[in-house]
């Protein structure tokens, strides 16, 4: 258990023909000691080639990864005191379980084969899977398989568990069971961790903080909520969250914004964090919009609109609402309502926008200006 | 709403006794070919039953049933013991150099396969087409160079003559299939490292690299995933090696040429040719004894050997 840093990690890859493609680009994180991280992004923004760097399976271009404060980038795998579980669980088909997870201490310790067996039979005890010993992976499900690639990691004791989309290639249901299990793992074994996802809900629900990646690049380190409440930019605001957050493209007229669809009015104080530009993205989340059925438009936060589409999940219905049905391919936002009330497409509702839940980015680099107000919402400001 | 399922017109299509003629041609055409293929083995064990002195003026293919039908010659067995007489020491020799040759073939396939494949390193690839090309030289444009390696470059036969000396059963002649052994291995390493590749390369990526996280180095990693996953081509190296192999008659001749050392094909040259003309029935059954040996090694590998290369 120990701390794990990356600095200004960066990964080239350079083609036959000379191309030179940067899968990472300047990565710094400091991963504290027994901190869970998640690494999220979109395919292929460098997560698992990140990872691997750390694993060791990938040289580093320029950058150090430092793990208990020494520089581990000239090591060998074998030699960073590292374990990992992968996608596909790459278990060694012709041995049993036992031996799957046996393989590991005996190939890197010097320990006697009855402190090995006692080790795997503790963590076979840990994980569920004692009464699988003796099977060969070929006679396991996709969870046990996956529970014993895991068992394999945490018998090695090791300074760090990296994870490379574990959860990926399990059904819906047993993913929501081995997410808390996982955690629940962590926190008792107390091991620093890098987990690789695509999925923001796991990357949500499991971290302790995200770093959120795109092309390369690290778009943000917080804790879930920082990220979910203020995004540092559109990205990450757009990959956070499901359904994801709604982009409107609005231009400045000095205290409000003029679109095509709609008009808002500006607060003074996100009229300061605009500034001098001229245009912004508008952003609101769907479960921030309420929806009101047989309303009237009352202040400048309220439009009328049309139900496109409602989606239901049960606990929750989500709209998808349009200013103008009778267009060919309406363009839609989506909102959020409580799963017991019945909208049907065609209903014409009137949608609010509150003021305190509004986020703006920056037109050019996407960069947050104003992001949501954290505090519980009072009575509007007054507008100058 | 229900289709109705295309049901065949039988009116239509031509048919013999009930069955369509289409079948009947297509069973025609394969027993045809199949009579073709098995009908000179089917001679040669008839021969090889027959009395060598009532072979004469026979039909070749029918089996020996006198004195019951006349003209086919009288029923022995004759001839599979001097056959077996004649063969014996060919028999030994053969052994004595294509079971190691196999081996050895098997075992530096793999290790070569290994390091060409699952591991990468720089300059590989050339190596790795140095291999292949090596599967398209000629035999028969190395048999003048190999015997002068063989017999005035290396001096194998001298160093060979204390191991011969000190070691029971072991005689100075076997020095010739100690070369012919290693010749072999050596022009049969391009095609088993070949198809040990095609299987390697099928192995999982992750696998090799959870091995590498485990600590195990790059021989432990051969020895304890690589070697055991690696059994079902073993067998298909075996059966195809052995039998390259042991019908070789090429490099025999050139390495080994007649004498004490000589293997089982080289045997078969000569037996049964005399004077006093051919003694068939006993060349038949010294054939079939020859290759009964590959038959054995393919009827007990033989279902690893489809597991494997349908792999």
């Amino acid at each position: 258990m120990a701390e794990l840093t990356l600095d200004g990690v960066t990964k080239v890859f350079t083609e036959d023909d000379g191309n030179e493609i940067v899968a990472v680009d300047e990565v710094s994180v400091d991963i504290q000691d027994g901190e869970f991280l998640v690494l999220v992004g979109p395919s292929g923004c460098g997560k698992s080639t990140t990872l691997r760097m750390v694993a060791g399976l990938e040289s580093i271009t320029s950058g150090e990864i430092r793990l208990a404060g020494n520089r581990i980038n000239d090591k060998p795998p074998a030699e960073r005191d590292i374990a990992m579980v992968f996608q596909s669980y790459a278990l060694y088909p012709h041995m049993t379980v036992a031996e799957n997870m046996s393989f590991g201490l005996e190939e890197s310790t010097e320990m006697a084969d009855d402190e090995i067996s006692r080790i795997v039979d503790e963590t076979t005890e840990m994980m569920g899977i004692s009464d699988l010993r003796e099977r060969k992976p070929a006679d396991l499900s996709g969870g046990q398989q996956q529970r014993v690639a895991l068992g394999r990691a945490i018998v090695r004791d090791p300074e760090a568990f990296l994870m490379d989309e574990p959860l990926s290639n399990l059904d819906a249901k047993l993913r929501a069971t081995m997410r808390t299990e996982l955690q629940r793992l962590q926190e008792e074994l107390g091991v620093t961790t890098i987990y690789v996802t695509h999925d923001q809900t796991e990357a949500m629900t499991m971290g302790d903080r995200i770093a959120i990646l795109d092309g390369g690049v690290l778009q943000q380190v917080g804790t879930p909520l920082e990220c979910y409440h203020t995004p540092n930019n559109e990205f990450v605001a757009g990959f956070i969250g499901d359904p994801s957050m709604n982009f409107f493209e609005m231009d400045v007229d000095r205290n409000q914004l003029l679109g095509d669809l709609f008009e808002y009015p500006l607060t003074p104080a996100q009229q300061e964090s605009v500034d001098e530009a001229r245009e912004v993205t508008f952003g609101i989340r769907p479960e921030d919009i309420d929806i009101e059925v047989d309303g009237t438009v009352d202040s400048e936060f309220e439009f009328e609109v049309t139900v496109d589409v409602v989606e239901p999940r049960g606990d929750e219905n989500t709209i998808h609402l349009t200013f103008d049905r009778d267009v060919d391919d309406p363009e839609t936002f989506t909102a959020t309502v409580s799963g017991l009330r019945q909208l049907q497409a065609g209903d014409a509702v009137v949608a609010t926008f509150p003021p305190e839940a509004i986020h703006l980015f920056d037109v050019d680099s996407g960069a947050a200006l104003h992001n949501r107000s954290l505090d519980v919402p009072e009575a509007t400001e007054q507008l100058v | 709403m229900s289709h109705e399922t295309a049901t065949p017109d039988d009116t239509t299509t031509r048919s013999l006794l009930g069955y369509p003629l289409r079948r009947i041609g297509l069973y025609l055409v394969l027993g045809a070919m199949a009579a073709f293929y098995l009908i000179p083995i089917e001679t040669g064990l008839m021969t090889a039953i027959t009395s060598p002195e009532t072979y004469t003026g026979t039909h070749p293919y029918l089996p020996p049933l006198e004195p019951l039908i006349p003209g086919t010659g009288e029923f022995s067995l004759q001839p599979w013991g001097t056959a077996f007489e004649g063969l014996q020491s060919g028999l030994v020799n053969s052994l004595i150099m294509v079971i190691p040759a196999t081996i050895l073939s098997g075992l530096l396939g793999s290790m070569a396969a290994y390091g060409l494949t699952t591991i990468s390193w720089r300059g590989q690839i050339g190596i790795y087409i140095l291999f292949v090309a090596g599967i398209f030289i000629p035999y028969q444009a190395v048999l003048v160079p190999l015997t002068q390696f063989w017999y005035n470059v290396v001096p194998l036969r001298t160093l060979f003559e204390p191991i011969a000396l000190t070691l029971p059963f072991v005689q100075e002649y076997h020095w010739k299939l100690v070369a012919l052994t290693i010749t072999h291995v050596a022009y049969g390493l391009p095609i088993c490292t070949l198809l040990f590749r095609a299987h390697y390369k099928k192995l999982s990526d992750e696998m090799i690299e959870a091995a590498r996280l485990d600590g195990a180095s790059i021989y432990r990693i051969y020895r304890r995933i690589i070697l055991p996953l690696s059994i079902p081509m073993f067998a298909v190296v075996f059966i195809y090696q052995f039998t390259q192999l042991w019908n070789d008659l090429l490099f025999a001749l050139t390495i080994v040429q007649f004498g004490d050392a000589a293997v089982v094909t080289q045997e078969l040259v000569g037996i049964g040719v005399s004077q006093s003309g051919t003694n068939f029935p006993l060349r038949m059954a010294a054939a079939l004894l020859a290759a009964l040996p590959t038959l054995l090694v393919y009827i007990v590998f033989g279902d690893k050997f489809a597991k494997g290369v349908a792999a």
